[in-house]
């Protein structure tokens, strides 16, 4: 079950990373999503907002200045298997670092600090703070609310994102039938191939032999390039990956994704829906360039 | 910097330049015309650091210096200038150009002037002087057949070479193909090949009949060249590659030819192509004596025409992309076109019936049975 969680509240969103920026206590609106994003948006500047983080995150809560590891940061808090990232631990698995059994020490802490949210139930959020593995270094946003006007969870149910995903689910299940059209040569070895961010699409050996990661788009957007990107950084820890080579497949690819693509070494290829169900015949050309 | 100019001049001068410059670029100066002023005259510059261009302006120079004006804004007031004189003033404290037409003032900041990169100098590489009537008829023959986008950017491209008395272009999108091949009045002192951006090739179309010059002068460098056309200097990086060996597509035997009248067969085409719409193709059902000419679209309707044809053999039906035969109907010069079929999946050709050197492949489109 997929959710939202919408908090207005009056806030001071202070990001710390590659630079260092700071938005002044102002009333925001925090909008927390079950894949872990997290986006803060002002009332004035148009649909972007004033600051974000892109999943995969930690992020933790905290209840009158007392964490609260147990609280779920966004998903329907009634439901069970939502995934919402709200103990460090977890994350840090989640995110490829080996987790490490806690010490005695860790226990105590942890029940002591589990006994301290309890008691804090009740109070108002104080503070969110989103964290994201940014190479070797964290990108951190540390949200600090002095007042919260709404915090309301939204159960956006499995519809929609099974609609939007709909064209790319069909891609996807075409193209591993015909693995040629992403590449010349490739073959499939498997659909759904895993990894610790996240599942690559389709995952391939070229005419060589070689490994080919490629991730199906309807529209493939320079935010999908840095999605192979990222899959990919992961898969090349695996010395028998450290080639692995990566094509982004979708119905249409925007210019500035192609140019992305192209100056990391990887691969695009622009899919024709009609063609790879049968209903039309690809187009006869001259020549293959 | 201070000149005096006619808005006229100005006015068809910055639409050029505004097709050149960009404002999609990282770098906000390349939105910009830069016009520098010198003792020598004025010039007017824009690049998108893949092409440049630099035209002289007719005007008068008070004070030299040069600035940088964002293209599009200069254009829209020159366009709207309500005298027939503009002078452009840059006043250093306010880091503006005042704009005076008439009793209109305006100010315009300057974009950065240290980010607008040098335009190659056409003195720079050894020309080879074309007669620019045939350079640019001869363009208009292949032109449209390059690729729209720069997804293969050797197909966005025009294959140029000029050698003797001949001069050839040839333009492909791997769907259709376009070669013409122009004989010079007077044998060439040089030669050169490169291919071509199709954009720069289109402006050179422009910018031919605006200057009035009977020659151009192309000068092939390492990795650009320069096409000056009287006072007018465009510039261009060619693109990498090797040109499609596009001699061996173009088969020496088809089973069919037949001459059509150039025009009715454009009427018909144009007329029921009306009917083919969201990428249907056109059919052209050959039978003897005849030719059915029909389009149909799901849920919009459907369009057929007959016109008689010299066919002989076994009737067939062939599809083409609407737009691509309708391109190939249009540059074809004399009242009969020459087509040579041979079947609906193989390619097809449009020639002149005279030797004009020019000849139009077309890739058919397979027809829903």
């Amino acid at each position: 079950m997929s959710g939202v969680r919408l908090i207005v509240a009056r806030c001071e969103v202070r990001y710390s990373g590659r630079l260092d920026a700071l938005l002044p206590e102002a009333l925001r609106l925090l909008m927390i999503k079950s894949d872990g994003s997290v986006m803060v948006h002002a009332d004035t500047g148009g649909f972007k907002p004033q600051n974000w983080m892109t999943p995969p995150t930690v992020i933790e809560l905290e209840r009158g200045g007392v964490p609260v590891p147990d609280e779920v940061a966004s998903g329907y808090p009634d439901l069970g298997g939502v995934r919402t990232v709200t103990d460090a631990r977890a994350a840090a698995a989640a995110v490829g670092l080996a987790p490490e059994e806690p010490t005695p020490a860790e226990r105590a802490a942890a029940d002591q600090a589990a006994a301290a949210a309890a008691a804090v139930v009740d109070e108002p959020l104080s503070k969110i703070v989103v964290r994201k593995r940014a190479g070797s270094t964290e990108d951190r946003l540390d949200i600090v609310i002095s007042e919260v006007v709404s915090d309301v969870f939204h159960d956006m149910g499995e519809a929609a994102a099974l609609e939007k995903s709909g064209v790319e689910r069909e891609l996807q299940e075409l193209l591993a039938d015909a693995p040629h059209h992403c590449g010349e040569g490739f073959r499939l070895v498997r659909r759904e191939w895993p990894t610790d961010i996240g599942p690559v699409d389709l995952m391939c050996r070229d005419e060589d032999d070689g490994w080919v990661a490629v991730e199906i788009k309807r529209v493939g957007t320079i935010d999908a390039v840095e999605q192979l990107s990222r899959y990919l950084e992961r898969m090349k820890d695996d010395p028998g990956m450290a080639d692995i080579k990566g094509v982004l497949a979708a119905q249409s690819v925007k210019p500035q994704a192609r140019v992305l693509a192209e100056s990391r070494g990887l691969g695009w290829v622009e899919v024709d829906l009609d063609v790879l169900r049968g209903d039309r015949e690809p187009a006869l050309k001259l020549f293959d360039l | 910097m201070k000149l005096h100019t006619a808005a006229q001049d100005l006015l068809g001068h910055l639409q050029s330049l505004s097709r050149i410059a960009s404002g999609r670029l990282a770098n906000p100066t390349l939105s910009g015309v830069q016009i520098a002023a010198t003792g020598d005259g004025i010039e007017l510059r824009a690049t998108d650091l893949q092409v440049g261009l630099r035209i002289k302006l007719e005007g008068d120079v008070e004070r030299p210096g040069t600035v940088v004006l964002p293209a599009r804004l200069l254009l829209d007031i020159t366009r709207q200038a309500p005298g027939p004189r503009v002078t452009l003033e840059l006043r250093t404290e306010e880091q503006d150009v005042e704009v005076t037409a008439g009793s209109a003032v305006f100010h315009l900041r300057t974009l950065r002037g240290e980010d607008f990169p040098p335009l190659p100098e056409p003195s720079g590489a050894a020309g080879v002087d074309v007669s620019a009537a045939a350079f640019v008829a001869t363009t208009a023959k292949v032109v449209r057949s390059a690729a729209k986008d720069d997804t293969r950017p050797l197909l966005a491209c025009v294959l140029v070479r000029a050698e003797g008395e001949v001069l050839t272009m040839v333009a492909t999108d791997s769907y259709r193909l376009s070669e013409k091949k122009t004989t010079l009045e007077s044998p060439l002192e040089g030669s050169f090949e490169a291919n071509v951006p199709a954009r720069v090739m289109q402006e050179l179309e422009r910018l031919v009949p605006a200057s009035g010059a009977e020659s151009l002068t192309v000068a092939r460098g390492e990795n650009q060249v320069l096409f000056t056309v009287g006072e007018h200097v465009l510039s261009s990086r060619l693109v990498d590659g090797t040109f499609p060996q596009y001699r061996s597509l173009i088969p020496e035997t088809f089973d069919h030819e037949l001459r059509v009248s150039t025009s009715e067969l454009r009427e018909v085409v144009s007329r029921v192509s009306l009917l083919a719409q969201k990428a249907a193709a056109l059919s052209l059902a050959f039978s003897e004596g005849e030719l059915v000419v029909s389009a149909q679209t799901q849920d919009v309707g459907e369009a057929r025409e007959a016109l008689p044809v010299p066919f002989h053999g076994e009737a067939f039906a062939i599809g083409f992309n609407p737009e691509y035969l309708r391109d190939g109907l249009d540059t074809i010069d004399g009242d009969e076109v020459l087509l040579r079929l041979t079947s609906p999946i193989r390619p097809g050709l449009l020639q002149t019936t005279d030797d004009q050197g020019f000849l139009y492949l077309i890739m058919p489109i397979r027809l829903n049975s």
